[in-house]
């Protein structure tokens, strides 16, 4: 926590705090002088935080001095592959590796949570399912604050809304309507999707962490195109997302697309047990949100570029790079968020400095800071005769961790293409790399997945998604370990 | 750009990792810097075939796979006999084995009749027929006319048309 003294700490107030807060925190505190202590210095402090804040124009001006004397509220950390790269005929490859970090003494705010709960109730969720993820919904509800709202729909072939928005008063009441869910019916994603912001916007947004958690065990028809749109639209009004796949019928590509919008994290849940787990984790991370809706600004000179985005931390994530912005999503309590850029240069032929601008934006409520961007440029030299020198080791070893993540996704696209032979070899080398690693269980997985390849030409779809969200998550275990030895 | 020492891929100087076979590639890169397809390290001839050898008609295997990456397509072909590689040509109606011209073999530089595949004594052998724009093989120049083994997984270029191919 940091020392400082502001007029929001001599009125206990966060920095956020309403109107309404600043007027009942004045007339607690000043109840505790007597009325002829007008002179005593701590009386006219406490009066002259209330007469500043208690005055917008005045607040919004004291908030943009704080803010500027304040240390800077994200440290941008980057490491570059290689800062001198030769002149060459042919294109030359170069990463990047972000590290955004909140400071070290932010204050940890908690902003109060709207979070819709979107399930799939379709006839596959039957059984041992929907026990569990009852059971999860359940431990979601009891775990939220009383000022956060909550909201939960199921949809099968229309949508159904469960639990209107509410603040968590009456907790038995939610969980009753929770184990009254029964399972019927087809999986229609959208409607779900459609009633599950609707919910979201009966809070007002710009006060909340708004998100949406989607769980599904099925395949969306004829409206994927529907559901990704709303995605773009709800993260414009700052609603996140996050989607969980339950079994092996759900398609991995739709819920990679429908979260990047929002830089939301999507992840595979093999194990109907680990429902709990991964629920529990996720509304973890939205509850101490450092900065939000962090977006890179994809500006690069005309000689670079971006083949490739992925974000390690908080979790392993492939980012969508194909618009202006990249989102990146939040920056969940004090952990990092990091991301890996990989970048091409055309053929050059003249020594050239080139600047790369990494500008972010976000926002960090806890200093209502909205759009802030942050530059940090980066100088890449293009040289007669550049000095070798070793890439840090932290960016090889991300870089390794993601270029077996994509070998595996090639050999998706080979079989998509019907080279199933170059799929097999692609396999079987990823077999390699992941024994080497010491990936035991992966590689044993790849390794069934060659067989299965070479005998019927096909992947199997669970050990393909095993393979897929595997490789990711050895991606974010490998950068967590790493920055967990350097503190 | 450079070339992966492990399975023979051509990927990007500066890259840390093949994209191929995931290998480790900057062990390579300090000598390998900007060796294009078509420049000197592709002019070295590759090694002579072997003293004893002779064209077979029984071949060993009975499948090929040729695969190229630029269309994403993939060709099966029965081996009996030679396989010849080239264009068809609308004024012949001779075709060509493995027929290149909806691979977009004419603006690649593939010739009518570019080169064959055989069988021999020593496996599966390329053979380039003094094609205009040359063949390579795992990026070396082949002399024309003469016979030169190939393995599965190699990598050949016909003029600019990059065809990988695979057997058992």
């Amino acid at each position: 926590m940091s020392g400082e003294t502001t007029y929001y700490s001599i009125l206990g107030l966060p920095s956020n705090a309403q109107p309404e807060a600043v007027r009942e925190a004045f007339a607690s505190h000043v109840a505790r002088f007597p009325s002829e202590a007008q002179d005593d210095p701590e009386y006219q402090k406490l009066l002259q935080a209330y007469e500043v804040l208690n005055d917008p124009d005045r607040r919004a001006i004291y908030d943009s001095l704080i803010a500027e004397m304040a240390p800077s509220p994200l440290i941008v950390n980057i490491q570059l592959s290689r800062t001198k790269l030769p002149i060459a005929a042919s294109p030359q490859v170069f990463y990047l590796l972000v590290e955004v970090n909140p400071p070290r003494q932010s204050a940890q705010l908690r902003r109060p949570l709207n979070l819709c709960l979107v399930l799939d109730r379709s006839t596959s969720m039957q059984g041992q399912r929907l026990d569990f993820l009852k059971t999860a919904v359940e431990l979601v509800v009891e775990k939220l604050a009383p000022e956060d709202v909550i909201s939960i729909v199921t949809f099968s072939d229309r949508a159904e809304v469960v639990q209107a928005a509410t603040h968590l008063t009456s907790r038995n009441a939610i969980i009753s309507r929770v184990r009254s869910i029964r399972a019927s019916g087809g999986t229609e994603i959208y409607h779900g999707l459609l009633a599950g912001v609707e919910q979201l916007q009966q809070t007002p947004l710009s006060q909340y962490n708004n998100h949406l958690i989607l769980l599904t065990d099925g395949h969306t028809y004829g409206d994927i195109q529907d559901c990704i749109d709303l995605s773009v639209r709800a993260a414009g009004q700052r609603i996140g997302i996050s989607a969980f796949g339950l079994g092996d019928e759900w398609n991995d590509n739709f819920l990679d697309k429908l979260v990047s919008a929002s830089g939301g994290q999507s992840a595979f849940i093999e194990d109907p047990a680990q429902i709990v787990n991964h629920l529990q984790q996720r509304i973890k991370g939205l509850g101490l949100i450092h900065a939000r809706n962090l977006r890179l600004k994809k500006e690069l000179p005309s000689q670079l570029t971006l083949q490739y985005g992925f974000k390690l931390l908080p979790f392993a994530q492939p980012l969508e790079a194909s618009g202006s912005e990249i989102k990146l999503g939040n920056i969940e309590g004090k952990g990092a968020l990091s991301f890996l850029l990989e970048l091409t240069l055309q053929p050059q032929s003249h020594e050239l400095r080139l600047s790369i601008p990494l500008e972010l934006t976000a926002d960090i409520p806890g200093r209502n800071l909205k759009d802030q961007t942050f530059k940090n440029p980066v100088q890449i030299l293009v040289t007669a005769n550049p000095l070798e020198t070793a890439p840090p080791k932290d960016l090889v070893k991300a870089v390794r961790m993601l270029n077996m993540y994509r070998m595996n996704e090639k050999v998706w696209e080979e079989i998509e293409a019907g080279n199933v032979g170059v799929a097999a070899t692609r396999m079987q080398h990823l077999t390699t790399r992941l024994l080497e690693a010491g990936e035991i269980k992966l590689a044993q997985q790849a390794h069934a997945e060659t067989e299965r390849l070479t005998r019927v030409g096909s992947l199997s779809p669970e050990g393909w998604k095993r393979l897929k969200y595997g490789t990711r998550a050895m991606i974010g275990e490998t950068v967590r370990m790493e920055s967990d030895d350097s503190v | 750009m450079i070339q992966c020492k492990e399975c023979g891929a051509t990927q990007y100087e500066g890259a840390l990792f093949c994209s191929e076979c995931g290998r480790f590639l900057m062990e390579d890169s300090h000598k390998a810097t900007d060796v294009l397809p078509f420049s000197d390290y592709g002019h070295r001839p590759p090694p002579p075939p072997p003293d004893d050898f002779k064209l077979e008609t029984t071949p060993g295997i009975k499948t090929i796979t040729f695969v190229i990456p630029h269309s994403r397509h993939r060709h099966m072909l029965e081996l009996s006999g030679q396989i010849r590689v080239g264009r068809s040509g609308s004024e012949t109606d001779d075709f060509p084995e493995l027929d290149l011209t909806d691979e977009d073999g004419a603006e690649l530089g593939v010739s009518r009749l570019h080169a064959t595949i055989q069988w021999s004594n020593h496996g599966l052998v390329l053979m380039d027929l003094e094609s205009t724009n040359g063949t390579m093989l795992n990026n070396y120049r082949l002399p024309a006319k003469r016979p030169y083994p190939l393995h599965s997984g190699d990598e050949i270029r016909f003029g600019d048309l990059l065809v990988h191919v695979f057997f058992d």
